[in-house]
């Protein structure tokens, strides 16, 4: 494990039901919304050609909403004929979420919104309604198992050293928002008061895979759970336990703290955006090469950090939902 | 792994390997039986089984659809009968909806007659559908996509499928062939004529799979296998840990926990293969046994010996085998179950003589009768022969099923003379 400053790809995965998402070559910062939509129930399934009379080929041409479109209650999603008119209509408020082979539609309520936000600066390089990946330059870490939602906030270190036990009593509501680094340990207590206060992840060297299981349930794995819902975002470093992170891991972090950073939970990476330079770019950690055991904390020369490192004062606020930028597909279906 | 052709001829080095890791997900009709039949397509096939859906699913089609998407499938089985089609189709759609977008695509592997097959086809597009007469050559096609076109490479599976027909070509009896690894656990079952029944389970070993193994079996079954008394966290931690400490030496605890991993990985691919259709009481009364993997590479015989009479259950006599994977197979030892509420006797007979050992409920532990002889055994409702191996005989009158004391007070006491009586306590 060490630090690297590279390129990286971010793939963000889609739920269904989305209504905008960022199009290829768009440039995104981490913390944007790159992708947004509606959580659906349980769909309706409406016949559309065979009550139109039509092949289901011929059905699509006879659409009026575009799939993925909202709808209100009667809207006319097809019709054909003048004089004998016949007409597919909505049956519910809703969104028009399938058309199938046989050229019948599937209608779904709106219960809830969503979105996705990018975990990395850089270009959106490919989009489609099931995952948006971004491609960007960073510094990144690669951890050995994430659990929880992408975390996207100012990295904060939350110990003295890097073998030390980030106390529960050090986290409060001030810290909301950020990317806390623990040291060698993250107990349960910790992950849970953590949430409560609003912090948007935790990173340290291990956790104790019982803390893990009181916080994400008994099906939790060593390979991680990267998840949607409201939960804890924590990011074990090292392994399970406790693991004292060696001094090539743990004093770029005191030089990158400040930094804006992102917790990319089914890579399990720590992506942060700055320049500065951390000095051990592309060495390889000897303690973890060597699997040997953790290493004691041996004080070093700070690594020189670049102007950057006041970034977090500088940090831009997150895009807001609201400002979501419409894509063409969808001011067109809106022009309808 | 060598494989050796003979003993004259040149040895052939091949690749064996557990090959591409392959996600299916299984659309199954409403009744069991189309449960089962997918079921056990994807255990013979060694595929990782990431959904089911069956076709009265109480699921939403958009509960479907996000269950498929988040899945991830690399290949997605459909078996059911013309009763299912409609259902079927409307899963086909649920998955045309959840990963039209995935990249690369899910492929379609259809077990089905061709009237559903013409039904269901224009469904599929625009995944690649394809059918098949029957389960092999589904089996054989989601083989070839785990070796990702490498024809050099051998299968694991394959391989310990192929042990399994060897033994029971050489004993002319049903052989159970035992493999667990780092990430898999695989039954194979070749009855004396020649029938297959064969299950691998990925994720679900020592290394990778262990935490599987708890999350599957619970952590309190695998904790009752260890001898001395140890909490949830601490255990959890170890499991956890495993799989990022590949060079640690063996130690005594490491052995001991590796082999209560190992019982409940077979224990939990035990209750798989039923689930699956599978015949269970004929794997445990395999007249032999075959070991591999990391329980026969285990550093004494007896700790391999406790693992598969702890984890199959045999009931009926048994002779064990046991192949590292980088050593020669080698007899280890003749099991015989005896399920009895008072005091017993059975008669041992052998070409230098017979003799009776008494047997006590709940009793276990080894007699010695010889390196490697041919023994028959009658008495206490229990008849059979077989061959003992380095051990011995070992009668487990523990009875079936197998149930370990509640309280650690009984249990680790109980435990431990059972690891004391295979001398299986120490590496």
């Amino acid at each position: 494990m060490t630090w690297h400053r590279e390129r990286w790809n971010a793939d963000h995965s889609l739920p269904i039901g989305v209504t905008k998402r960022a199009q290829v070559g768009d440039l995104v910062r981490a913390g944007d919304i790159i992708a947004a939509g509606a959580t659906l129930a349980g769909a309706l399934r409406v016949p559309g050609a065979r009550r139109l009379g039509l092949s289901p080929s011929d059905f699509d041409r006879e659409l009026r909403v575009r799939v993925g479109s909202d709808v209100v209650a009667r809207t006319v999603l097809a019709r054909v004929g003048r004089r004998f008119a016949r007409s597919v209509t909505a049956p519910i408020d809703g969104r028009l979420l399938h058309v199938t082979v046989e050229g019948d539609v599937y209608i779904a309520p709106i219960v809830d919104r969503w979105s996705v936000r990018a975990t990395l600066d850089g270009v959106v390089s490919r989009s489609d309604d099931a995952v948006v990946e971004i491609e960007g330059e960073a510094w990144c870490l690669q951890g050995a198992a994430a659990y929880g939602p992408d975390a996207i906030g100012e990295l904060t270190l939350g110990v003295d050293g890097p073998n030390a036990d980030l106390a529960p009593t050090r986290i409060d509501v001030r810290l909301a928002g950020r990317i806390i680094v623990g040291g060698a340990r993250m107990s349960a207590e910790v992950i849970t008061r953590a949430h409560a206060c609003g912090i948007a992840g935790l990173v340290a060297g291990g956790v104790p895979p019982a803390g893990l299981r009181v916080v994400y349930g008994d099906a939790v794995t060593a390979s991680g759970s990267p998840s949607r819902d409201d939960r804890p975002t924590v990011l074990c470093l090292m392994g399970f336990g406790s693991a004292g992170l060696p001094p090539a891991v743990y004093e770029p972090f005191a030089a990158l703290a400040g930094a804006r950073a992102a917790i990319h939970t089914t890579s399990a990476r720590l992506f942060v955006f700055s320049t500065a330079d951390i000095g051990r770019a592309e060495m390889p950690s000897p303690d973890v090469v060597m699997g040997e055991g953790p290493a004691a904390y041996a004080p070093a020369d700070r690594p020189v950090a670049d102007a950057d490192q006041g970034d977090g004062d500088r940090e831009e606020q997150p895009q807001a939902d609201e400002e979501l930028t419409q894509s063409p597909s969808d001011r067109n279906s809106a022009e309808r | 792994m060598t494989i050796s052709t003979g003993t004259k001829s040149p040895v052939e080095q091949t690749t064996v390997t557990l090959g591409r890791s392959l996600r299916v997900a299984l659309l199954h009709g409403r009744e069991e039986a189309s449960r089962r039949a997918v079921a056990q397509l994807a255990l013979a096939s060694g595929t990782e089984i990431v959904a089911r859906v069956r076709a009265t699913d109480p699921r939403s089609f958009v509960e479907a659809a996000q269950a498929l998407r988040d899945a991830k499938p690399d290949v997605v089985i459909i078996q059911g009968g013309a009763k299912d089609q409609a259902a079927l189709a409307e899963l086909l759609e649920a998955l045309r909806l959840g990963c039209a977008a995935q990249r690369p695509a899910p492929r379609i592997f259809a077990l089905v007659d061709d009237g559903v097959a013409q039904a269901i086809r224009p469904r599929a597009d625009p995944f690649q559908f394809e059918t098949f007469a029957t389960g092999i050559e589904m089996v054989e096609a989601l083989r070839d996509l785990r070796r990702a076109g490498n024809e050099s490479t051998e299968l694991r599976d394959a391989l310990i499928e192929d042990a399994a027909r060897a033994l029971a070509a050489t004993n002319r009896t049903a052989a159970l062939a035992i493999d667990v690894t780092e990430r898999s656990t695989s039954l194979v079952l070749v009855r004396a004529d020649g029938r297959l029944e064969a299950a691998h389970l990925v994720p679900l070993g020592l290394g990778m799979g262990a935490d599987h193994v708890v999350v599957r079996a619970s952590l309190d079954n695998v904790r009752r296998w260890l001898p001395w008394p140890i909490d949830a966290p601490a255990l959890l931690e170890r499991v956890f840990s495993r799989p990022r400490r590949p060079g640690d030496l063996p130690t005594t605890e490491a052995v001991l926990l590796e082999m209560a991993l190992a019982r409940e990985a077979i224990a939990h691919a035990l209750r798989d293969v039923a689930e699956a259709g599978h015949d269970v009481p004929a794997m445990r009364s395999a007249p032999a046994i075959l070991v591999t993997g990391r329980v026969a590479s285990l550093p004494k015989p007896g700790q391999s010996l406790l693992v598969l009479v702890d984890g199959l259950e045999p009931t009926a006599v048994t002779t064990v085998f046991r192949e590292p994977d980088d050593g020669g197979a080698e007899r280890i030892g003749m099991v015989v179950p005896v399920t009895t509420r008072k005091s017993a006797k059975i008669r041992l007979v052998r070409a230098s003589g017979r003799s009776t050992v008494r047997v006590e409920p709940r009793s276990f532990g080894l007699v010695q009768i010889g390196d490697d002889v041919d023994v028959a055994v009658n008495g206490a409702g229990i008849r059979g022969h077989g061959r003992s191996g380095e051990l011995g005989v070992l009668i487990d009158a523990r009875g079936r099923p197998l149930s370990l004391p509640e309280r650690d007070g009984e249990r680790i006491p109980a435990v431990a003379r059972w690891h004391a009586a295979l001398d299986a306590a120490t590496p």
